[in-house]
């Protein structure tokens, strides 16, 4: 009796010691991949290029350049009038900035010409005998020319325009009731105020999906290749002789990745916010987590990425033909709401559509936890059964 | 004697519907060197990578170390070395970075890591290498490196798969002399080679043909086997000329140019030495000399080969 409890008691111990005595030759494999990895890292400049300057260059270049707020559109002034009151009305036209005028447009021919040579992006015409209509209380047509291979900038400037003519239009009337002693009409008026982003800057719009275009871009390509190397290096058969287990390995593999997704955006939001004024505005817990549970979607991909393709270079095409549409199907570029229904669907399991939303949320609109736990419960939900499906695939080729 | 190093019992396997190996049978005793020796594409690696747990076998099983492969195949891993035909180790790490990536990956740590480093690279005569890149150094230095990371963890088995491929001759007897070292303090080897000469140093060696095991024993006891007669070799110059004058020569079973000489296999009772030079120097040969010789394991593979052909 006594016998039998000890040896069973020495067997649980022995089990007991086993387990620990495993788990700890896991966690020295786990630190010796890691260590691997960063050392690899660290001595490879293209993916130290690619991990951090480009997403450096590609902030500021983006931030710059990508930039919808139209000002000083160059603009021609075709006036065929030459009275003092086209001349007031083209100057107030210009007062505002948003047009900036530019030297020819002696006639309209010659304008048509410079705006399909690029020398202008409008045209103003304002007609011969406008004075003469205005002062005669006559209706009268100012013609505006738009070049609209641009149609950002094309309403941009016809919305500039038609506001401007249509306040003037406004106070010639009120002179008018003025004069006859009638009382002004009622006006309504649409005041716009923008709650976030008051300025209406693209900045602060964009830097959100450049944080979220490069992490996909980096990491998942980085992952992908990472496994197809050491397939191509014969490095991963050495690998499958040691102990360590297929889990060990991905998860060691995954690390550094990781830790440089981490840091780019912490880079990337450093820059936005020091270049472009970004707002932080919601709560960084949020911010958190939302990128550790994308990482592991993109890293995820990654992995799944190296579990179908044999090479490197399958492996790096594969990863452009997932992200093209990945990031056009999220609304990064243009929204969700204004793709056809069948295609929303599919961005319903993107999940770098659920990242960009939880970026603008949560950085532009101080959005939380409340407002955001649903996508982030789809980010986590994503990238554990890719991260599954992923490993458990390449265990079935490990093995 | 206790149990053996590796016990293959009817292994094989399939690529589609192509045999790669076809059901081989055999045991190594522990501390043992064991050649398996084949041209390409005989199944030599594919065989390994069964024993290592690489490869699932489609018939028969294995045990390796006391462990069966398709069962234990963890317990297998961490009871053996194994260099893969390719080199692989990470040519952009310095060399002190695999060995502590191998090292770590065999679940040593701590101070008891860089000291065993220390003594395989000093065993492996890799002193003072340790910041160098791996990909800058030469085949022979590579191939002790690939080494000296499959025996950190001092495995029970030692698999080589074509170890000395592309290395010069200078190199491969210090290979040899650390693998001999190695078995001397009781590790187990298996080793494939297509180097003849290098079969030498097997205490018992494997012959493979187009996936079957066709022959095994000591190198002494094939000779004795597969070719009967002696063997002499006819040294001089000008013999390039005398071919036909030789194979005139009664008694003589088989005939080959070996080096500047003359390889013969002759039957003992017909074989006259006096008879056979002078038939040389009378077809031109200059200088003639003609001694005995020990058959070589080219000779038993040709041999083997040639038996084992028509029943196939
Ligand atoms: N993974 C594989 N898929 C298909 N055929 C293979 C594979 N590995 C080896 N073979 C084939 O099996 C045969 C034996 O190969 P291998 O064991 O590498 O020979 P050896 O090492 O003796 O040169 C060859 O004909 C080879 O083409
Ligand atoms: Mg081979």
């Amino acid at each position: 009796m006594i016998g039998k409890e000890r040896t069973e008691r020495a067997e649980g111990t022995e089990r007991m010691q086993k387990a620990g005595k495993r788990g700890r030759a896991w966690a020295v494999a786990l630190a010796a991949v890691v260590r691997k990895e960063v050392r690899q890292t660290l001595r490879d400049r293209r993916v130290m290029f690619l991990l951090i300057v480009a997403p450096l260059l590609q902030t500021v270049i983006l931030g710059y350049a990508v930039d919808f707020d139209f000002e000083n559109v160059p603009t021609l002034v075709v006036d065929l009038d030459r009275t003092a009151t086209s001349r007031m009305h083209a100057r107030r036209l210009l007062a505002d900035h948003t047009l900036q005028r530019q030297p020819g447009g002696a006639s309209v021919t010659t304008a048509t010409a410079e705006l399909r040579s690029g020398k202008a992006a409008a045209a103003i015409v304002l007609p011969p005998g406008l004075e003469r209509d205005v002062l005669a209380e006559r209706p009268a047509e100012v013609q505006v020319l738009l070049d609209g291979t641009d149609p950002n900038r094309a309403m941009v400037v016809a919305s500039a325009a038609a506001r401007y003519f249509g306040e003037t239009a406004e106070d010639l009337l009120r002179e008018r009731l003025a004069r006859a002693h009638v009382p002004p009409p009622p006006v309504i008026r649409a005041e716009p105020r923008a709650l976030y982003n008051p300025g209406l800057e693209t900045a602060p719009f964009m830097m959100p999906g450049v944080m979220t275009m490069l992490l996909v871009i980096t990491t998942t390509i980085v992952t992908a290749m990472g496994l197809s190397r050491e397939r191509e290096m014969g490095t991963l058969e050495q690998v499958l002789v040691t102990p360590i287990p297929p889990l060990v390995l991905l998860l060691g593999k995954m690390t550094p990745p990781l830790v440089i997704g981490c840091f780019d955006v912490f880079l990337v939001l450093t820059a936005g916010v020091w270049l472009f004024g970004v707002p932080v505005s919601g709560p960084p817990a949020v911010l958190a987590a939302g990128t550790l549970l994308y990482l592991v979607c993109t890293l995820g991909i990654g992995l799944l990425i190296s579990s179908v393709s044999k090479t490197q270079q399958q492996s790096f095409l594969a990863g452009f033909l997932f992200i093209m549409p990945a990031i056009l199907l999220s609304g990064v570029m243009t929204p969700v709401q204004a793709m056809p229904a069948w295609l929303r669907m599919v961005t319903y399991v993107n999940p770098v559509r659920y990242f960009i939303e939880v970026l603008r949320g949560n950085l532009l609109k101080g959005a939380g936890f409340a407002d955001l736990w649903w996508r982030l419960g789809a980010l986590g939900m994503i990238g554990v059964i890719i991260l599954f499906v992923a490993t458990m695939r390449l265990r079935k080729r490990m093995a | 004697m206790s149990e053996m190093a590796i016990e293959a019992v009817g292994l094989g396997r399939d690529f589609g519907a192509f045999r790669a190996v076809t059901d081989v049978s055999f045991s190594v005793e522990a501390g043992e060197i064991f050649g398996y020796l084949g041209a390409n594409g005989a199944g030599k690696s594919t065989t390994i990578r069964m024993l290592c747990g690489l490869l699932l076998p489609s018939r028969g099983t294995a045990r390796v170390a006391g462990f069966d492969v398709g069962q234990k195949p963890e317990a297998v891993k961490a009871a053996i070395g194994y260099m893969s035909q390719k080199f692989s180790l990470y040519l952009d790490l310095p060399v002190r970075d695999n060995l502590d990536f191998f090292g770590g990956a065999y679940g040593i740590s701590g101070r008891a890591l860089p000291r065993r480093a220390a003594e395989v690279t000093e065993l492996c005569g890799l002193g003072g290498l340790g910041p160098r890149i791996t990909g800058t150094l030469p085949a022979g230095l590579r191939q002790r490196l690939a080494l000296a990371c499959a025996i950190l963890h001092r495995p029970a088995v030692l698999f080589l798969d074509e170890p000395t491929a592309c290395v010069d001759p200078q190199a491969r007897r210090l290979f040899w002399r650390v693998i001999r070292q190695l078995a001397a303090s009781g590790t187990t080897i298996f080793v494939t080679t297509h180097y003849l000469d290098e079969a030498e140093y097997c205490r018992r060696i494997g012959l493979m043909a187009a996936g079957r095991l066709i022959a095994l024993d000591t190198p002494a006891a094939l000779k004795r086997a597969y070719v009967p007669g002696r063997v002499f070799l006819v040294r001089g110059e000008n013999l390039a000329a005398t071919t036909s004058a030789v194979r005139a020569q009664p008694g003589i079973l088989a005939f080959e140019p070996f080096g500047a000489g003359l390889h013969l296999q002759a039957e003992p009772a017909l074989w006259n030495e006096a008879s056979v030079k002078l038939a040389v120097e009378r077809a031109g040969g200059r200088e003639v000399v003609v001694e005995a010789a020990d058959p070589s394991l080219e000779d038993v593979f040709l041999a083997a080969l040639g038996r084992a052909e028509p029943a196939a």
